[in-house]
């Protein structure tokens, strides 16, 4: 594969062309798990005194009864017109689940993605130019002893600690629940609509909220940043030109700072693209922690009540998510790297 | 012929050499990535013998509660009889942190046959033999991979959570779904990058069969991957069953004591201030995961050329007709 | 370099001290004072009253639509009126005649009219969701209406007990201009009821905003709004409660959490007799239970008392009939044939008796979450009692609710199950478990047991009525298809500053939060 001198346009255009068979193989597997789970999807997403002519008038209606590559189809053409199906247990579109909840997942995992980022880039680096003394030492322990905990455990210390015992910060939802209440809802990110709302004491109140979880998932993040950051670092203080920049007797210090540090960053933002699959997994251990109204909580909500529409909606979304975001990546790797490209 | 013979001269000298090949470079380190290594390879190694000689180990049953004709405390704080303190169904907390080492070392283990079971083989052949099977399969790896892991495994338990009788086979297969990908991807890149390897163009063109080619040269290289990837996979498994344990998708508790299972249990303990029913299992998990992730990072210093540190070792000319060629 | 390091550092240093010390003084926001914050763990599934059955959503649906009869609060537990200003039968108890109060406004300014009566009855029936309650309807024929202020039940059989499924939330009143004939009104859209409050704003598994009711008919409510907040754990609940972030929580919170909030200043835990009750349910077709040997052996076993203090910290009490404690018509018969105490003895002897071989297998199932997190320590318990006899050898398994309520008696040879009554009348503790028609899907039928319930429900006075219905518990008992365990309290809990709680507390376990004020 060694084409060298492609453009960007052909990169964009073959990486977007890949980008057709990986969705529709992630949508495929996603209806064919649901399909696969045993035993009826409606009787059990219902249940109790139901009787028989009522599931079918169910089964009717949500489509269960046609044969199966009729729902597949449908279940495509659904998606490409937007629509991921309404949830059976309370009947709402998943679209709109992921509107309303999906900003308050965006202000969790943006907030822990910043913690994590700052984390990881700072111990990283230090790590990394102070290699093999006691802050390499304290920086790698800390990264590993970070990602070695479990969020859930992490987040509950947390509680314990600032909520229970020294009662500083709240330990629950994403605003107290009068504000909550009063605050006008635009785009569903409660931190935007504040500042929309000019109401700086709901902002103030939303922001204490936010300390804890986003700090929570955010550390055991940096966690795994840090490793990535510092072995970078290493990697270009040991690269050719920064050799030669110490040939020509530039100060290590400048050395270090311009060169090496500067290069170390630009593979950040492919780590970062790659923590994007973690963080919304993370994201569902630490809503559930912090009983934090995001999607996390919504799908294991629709899991336990074995809501096979509202499950298969959500993770659809979320694939696509996640197929979105490798794609800007790559694209703004491409961008930076020429090399990179195919 | 010469290669040919070169190779056989080398399978010839045997395992000790090539076990001596492998050891050397762990031989070789030093300074942090020793220490590493070594504290990583001690926590693991505690807690292996935790989890295979819990029988003896354990003071109690996991789900024990009673013993010698009366109950145990319940709730009862770390004391003399029970060292880390009673649960909430008065069980043994010192014995189920112990049972649970076990679970999750079974777990773990299970998870790693069976990916290696698939993901190796898959890997080599597809790496190997390339062509439309081959585009096919990552595009389905990449896929599963694109996943994110902790919702792949819960899915995945949930769906066979009420067919698999046995929950512990059910997190295991569930893990397994997940770390796959990453097997198959690695070991499929590394063939690839063998293939072109003019030892092994040499014996294509002499006419060896492929599964030939790929046993002599191609399988042991791959393999030396394996045990580092592992050994972070094996951390990271730990973490995504206490996950689904933490949610209930895991072991389940009438099965056998998971880590993850009673730190969410201890949740409303803690609000009562009842510290003990979740502190130590939540350290258990830390503590293990450390001590993998040390042996895991340790054994990537040594491996990784970039990142090796070797010892300086005096130089010494060979004389006249020793000619021994490495 | 190392300048600007410093720098940095103190001023990080710096921004945090500042962000810490401005949090501790401001740890608490400040409310408004009429209005009562409640947590629950409870969820809701649709305000639509003809698709919910479910505590979560009846929290919500009772405070801002009413019925024709109401039951309670406090001790006036027998039907009385609310839209209806009297309900009587007319000729035969298959008829029932009901008059309307009259200047009775919905919330958007309609009149209330027999009009919406009849629309909310026909409805209900049409929709027929399965996660409603038109089930309780089996019974009616057909609505009519007589002029505006007058409604005509038809029922299909005799019915003595008809008002009290007028209470019942299945009988809800909506406006039949708002809401569609075909099928249910989304959650998040316009609600429109004559109750005490408006639902004004509701965020699906966050919030349920309650606002006064300007048009209501009746007393305006103590309060000036009620928020519900609903939470997945109750330990972040009782977190929240502690700090004042929520002024009360109604539903649910672990035994363990109650006993450390009862010790707690500024706390009150309010308890009063609830009418929910938990039972222990056998197959009896399959084996090892189809022998009622073994079903009285587990009979003889059970370890109520063991529960009700371990598991529950006395916030139970064991139950020897299924039939709820207090109510009318109530008899001990598990205590007066099995004894109030297990005994290994009784139980060996009757297994004996039968030739039944010892220890008999089988797996028990339980629900993690529905019931309450306590239902894996009870259900140890209860396989520590078989198992430790000796006579048993069982393995537990457990299910989510949905799942688990799915298969109750298809896969579940031995299995827990509760209740909470639809209306507060022995005969609601009798016939959805025993007569034809029960829901248990456990295989038991008795032709004894269906005679006794058609007696029951055609008995024409309420002593001939209980006087079968207390027939009916000891034939359960003889027969021993289930076996009640405990019974439960209402518990709330709130900050001390809330009054009016314990006028809410009855068995009808209805969460009224109008009586609610806060000082």
């Amino acid at each position: 594969m060694s084409n060298s001198g492609t453009s960007l346009k052909t990169y964009a255009l073959t990486r977007l062309a890949l980008v057709v068979p990986m969705v529709l193989i992630l949508l495929t597997l996603v209806f064919l798990l649901m399909r696969v789970a045993p035993g009826d999807p409606i009787s059990a997403a219902l249940g109790g005194h139901v009787p028989a002519s009522v599931i079918n008038q169910i089964r009717h209606q949500v489509g269960f009864d046609k044969p199966l590559y009729v729902q597949y189809g449908d279940y495509l053409w659904d998606i490409v017109r937007g629509n991921f199906g309404t949830t059976i247990t309370d009947r709402r579109p998943v679209s709109s689940i992921i509107v309303e909840n999906g900003g308050a997942t965006l202000e969790l995992t943006i907030a822990a993605g910043l913690v994590a980022i700052t984390i990881g880039v700072v111990v990283g680096l230090l790590a990394g130019r102070y290699r093999d003394t006691w802050v390499d030492v304290g920086g790698r322990m800390f990264g590993i002893v970070a990602y070695a905990m479990p969020v859930f455990f992490l987040g509950f210390l947390a509680q314990l600690f600032f909520g229970v015992y020294l009662g500083w910060l709240p330990v629950s939802g994403q605003a107290s629940p009068i504000t909550q209440a009063f605050l006008p809802v635009h785009t569903h990110i409660l931190f935007i609509d504040a500042i929309w709302a000019r109401n700086w004491a709901a902002l103030w109140d939303i922001t204490r909220h936010l300390i804890l979880p986003a700090m929570t998932l955010g550390i055991v993040i940096g966690g795994i940043f840090i490793r990535l950051v510092r072995v970078n670092v290493i990697r270009s203080l040991k690269d050719d030109y920064v050799e030669a920049a110490r040939a020509r007797g530039i100060g290590e210090r400048s050395v270090v700072y311009h060169h090496a540090f500067r290069n170390a960053l630009v593979p950040v933002v492919t780590v970062v693209g790659l923590q994007m699959a973690l963080l919304l997994g993370g994201a569902i251990l630490t809503e559930e922690t912090f009983n934090w109204p995001g999607i996390g909580q919504t799908l294991v909500k629709y899991l336990e009540n074995r809501d096979y529409v509202g499950v298969q909606g959500i993770i659809v979304v979320f694939a696509l998510i996640v197929v979105f975001f490798s794609l800007v990546i790559d694209f703004v790797n491409a961008f930076i790297d020429p090399r990179i490209r195919y | 012929m010469a290669a040919v013979g070169a190779a056989a001269r080398s399978s010839r000298r045997g395992f000790g050499s090539r076990l001596r090949k492998l050891w050397s470079p762990i031989a070789e380190t030093q300074g942090l990535a020793r220490v590493m290594l070594v504290a990583g390879a001690v926590i693991t190694f505690f807690f292996v013998v935790l989890a295979l000689f819990g029988r003896w180990i354990a003071p109690y049953g996991f789900s024990q509660y009673q013993a010698g004709g009366h109950r145990f405390p319940q709730l009862a704080p770390p004391s003399g009889a029970h060292l880390m303190g009673t649960t909430v169904e008065s069980d043994d907390v010192l014995s189920r942190i112990v049972w649970g080492a076990q679970t999750e070392l079974k777990v773990v283990v299970l998870a790693l046959v069976f990916s290696l079971m698939l993901g190796v083989p898959l890997g080599l052949l597809s790496g190997y033999f390339g062509g439309v099977w081959d585009r096919g399969l990552v595009l389905v790896m990449d896929a599963f991979f694109a996943f994110p892991p902790l919702l792949l495994a819960i899915v995945i338990a949930f769906l066979l959570g009420s067919t698999v009788s046995s929950s512990v086979v059910t997190a295991a297969i569930a893990i397994t779904v997940v770390y796959v990908p990453q097997y198959f991807r690695v070991v499929r890149n590394h063939v690839i990058s063998l293939r072109e390897e003019t030892y092994v163009e040499a014996a294509r063109a002499l006419g060896a069969r492929p599964f030939r080619i790929i046993h002599k040269y191609v399988f042991f290289n791959v393999v030396q991957n394996v045990p580092v990837i592992a050994t972070l996979n094996a951390a990271d498994a730990i973490l995504l069953l206490a996950a689904l344990g933490f949610l209930g998708y895991g072991v389940q508790p009438t099965e056998a004591a998971e880590w993850g299972y009673d730190v969410q249990r201890a949740l409303s303990d803690a609000t009562t201030g009842i510290w003990w029913t979740g502190l130590f299992p939540g350290l258990a998990i830390v503590i293990l995961v450390t001590g993998i992730t040390l042996l895991g990072e340790g054994l990537n210093e040594t491996i990784n050329p970039v990142l090796r540190k070797r010892r300086v070792v005096k130089v010494v000319f060979p004389g006249k007709g020793t000619g021994r060629v490495e | 370099m190392k300048g600007k390091w410093r720098f940095l550092v103190a001023s990080a240093g710096l921004a945090a001290a500042a962000l810490v010390a401005v949090t501790a003084a401001t740890a608490r926001t400040s409310a408004s004072s009429a209005i009562i914050v409640d947590g629950t763990t409870d969820t809701v599934t649709n305000i639509d009253p003809a698709g919910n059955y479910d505590f979560g959503t009846k929290a919500v649906d009772f405070m801002i639509f009413e019925r024709l009869l109401d039951s309670g609060p406090g001790k006036s537990l027998a039907p009385h009126p609310s839209l209806a200003t009297k309900c009587a039968s007319v000729g035969s108890l298959k008829t029932w005649s009901c008059t309307l109060r009259k200047g009775v406004k919905f919330s958007n300014g309609d009149a209330f009219t027999s009009a919406d009566v009849k629309f909310s009855f026909d409805r209900s029936i049409k929709i027929a969701d399965p996660s409603g309650i038109s089930s309780l309807f089996a019974n009616l024929k057909s609505v009519t209406t007589d002029g505006d202020y007058s409604v005509i039940f038809h029922l299909k059989n005799p019915e003595a007990t008809w008002p009290n499924i007028l209470t019942t939330p299945a009988a809800q009143i909506v406006d039949h201009n708002v809401y569609p004939a075909d099928k249910l009104q989304p959650s998040t859209s316009e609600q429109v009821g004559t109750g005490p409050y408006v639902l004004s704003t509701y965020t699906p598994g966050q919030q349920a905003v309650l606002k006064p009711n300007p048009s209501y008919w009746g007393p305006k409510p103590a309060n000036g709004g009620v928020i519900i907040n609903y939470y997945t754990k109750s330990s972040t609940m009782k977190l929240a409660l502690e700090k004042g972030e929520i002024d009360m929580a109604f539903e649910t919170f672990t035994p363990t959490e109650i006993v450390s909030l009862q010790k707690e200043k500024g706390i009150k835990v309010h308890q009063g007799r609830a009418a929910s009750i938990r039972y222990f349910v056998m197959d009896t077709n399959r084996a090892p239970t189809n022998n009622i040997a073994v079903r009285k052996a587990i009979a003889y076993l059970m370890p109520r008392q063991t529960i009700a203090s371990r598991v529950y910290h006395g916030q139970v009490v064991p139950l020897y009939s299924m039939v709820a404690a207090g109510l009318p018509g109530h008899i001990d018969a598990f205590a007066s044939m099995y004894g109030t105490n297990p005994s290994k003895a009784k139980a060996a002897a009757v297994l004996r008796a039968a030739g039944v071989k010892t220890p008999v297998t089988g797996q028990v199932w339980y629900t993690p979450s529905h019931y309450g997190d306590a239902s894996a320590d009870e259900y140890a318990e209860i396989q520590r009692a078989l198992n430790g006899s000796g006579l048993f050898k069982v393995s537990l398994k457990t299910a989510e609710w949905a799942q688990y309520v799915r298969t109750l008696g298809t896969t579940k040879g031995l299995f827990q199950m509760g209740w909470f009554p639809d209306y507060v009348d022995a005969e609601n503790y009798l016939l959805p478990f025993y007569p034809k028609g029960q829901f248990l899907e456990n295989g038991y039928t008795s032709t004894k047991m269906n005679a006794l319930a058609v007696k029951e429900q055609g008995a024409a006075t309420v002593k001939a009525r209980l006087a079968v219905v207390k027939q009916m518990q000891v034939l359960a008992a003889k027969d021993v298809p289930i076996v009640p365990v405990w019974q439960g309290n209402m518990i709330v809990v709130s900050r001390s500053n809330v009054q009016g709680i314990d006028k809410t507390l009855d068995p009808t376990f209805t969460m009224r939060f109008n009586l609610l004020s806060k000082s």
